[in-house]
């Protein structure tokens, strides 16, 4: 059984990494990019500053989810296939509810971004921390 | 479906980690099938029925369920 495109093992350390990389930078923004008082145009430091660390989460997420298992077989696919059902549902339901009682629509593009993928991460490692601990037994 | 891999394994004197390394798979994966968790697809199954050198039959059987 041959699985899609998905990234090489360590892909999932490396996107743990941005993600985590991502954390200091966001929390000393000020210091980083100082507070510009005249800053216009599309590509405008604040911008510049949410779009790359924003971009940093997604990558990370994006590599973390998609690569292999150490064994790749095919309940490990069923796995990150039920995970992926869920994680399109959840997603879905945050984005019905938030529709209806927020207007916030910036907020919501945010967390359609993170919410899937976060979920179907945890999901998955979920049912494989499971297994694992089935065989212990 | 019910299996009866854990006895065949008896039989033959394997363990899961060898039945897996056998048909390449992952040790939790020969687990979850033997505890009924996961249904192997038919690819799967074959390759388990060859091992113990038995038809398929012999080893799945259908649930009352199925």
């Amino acid at each position: 059984m041959k699985p899609l495109f998905l990234f090489p093992y360590w892909g999932r350390y490396l996107g743990y990494f941005l993600v985590l990389v991502h954390i200091p930078i966001v929390l000393y923004k000020k210091q980083l990019i100082g507070l510009h008082a005249v800053d216009e145009g599309v590509f405008n430091g604040q911008h510049l500053f949410f779009m790359s660390t924003t971009l940093l989460v997604a990558i990370g997420l994006f590599i973390a989810a998609f690569s292999k298992e150490k064994i790749e077989d095919e309940q490990i696919v069923q796995l990150r296939l039920d995970s992926l059902q869920w994680a399109v549902y959840v997603n879905y339901f945050f984005l019905i509810v938030s529709l209806i009682f927020s207007t916030d629509t910036e907020h919501i593009l945010f967390l359609n971004l993170l919410v899937p993928l976060v979920f179907f991460i945890i999901r998955f490692r979920w049912k494989i921390f499971q297994n694992n601990r089935l065989i212990k037994e | 479906m019910k299996n009866n891999i854990r006895v065949e394994r008896a039989i033959k004197n394997i363990t899961q980690a060898d039945l897996a390394l056998a048909i390449g798979v992952s040790r939790q994966t020969i687990n979850t099938i033997e505890s009924n968790r996961y249904v192997p697809s038919t690819v799967l199954a074959l390759k388990i029925a060859r091992v113990f050198g038995k038809p398929v039959e012999e080893i799945f059987t259908l649930d009352d369920e199925d």
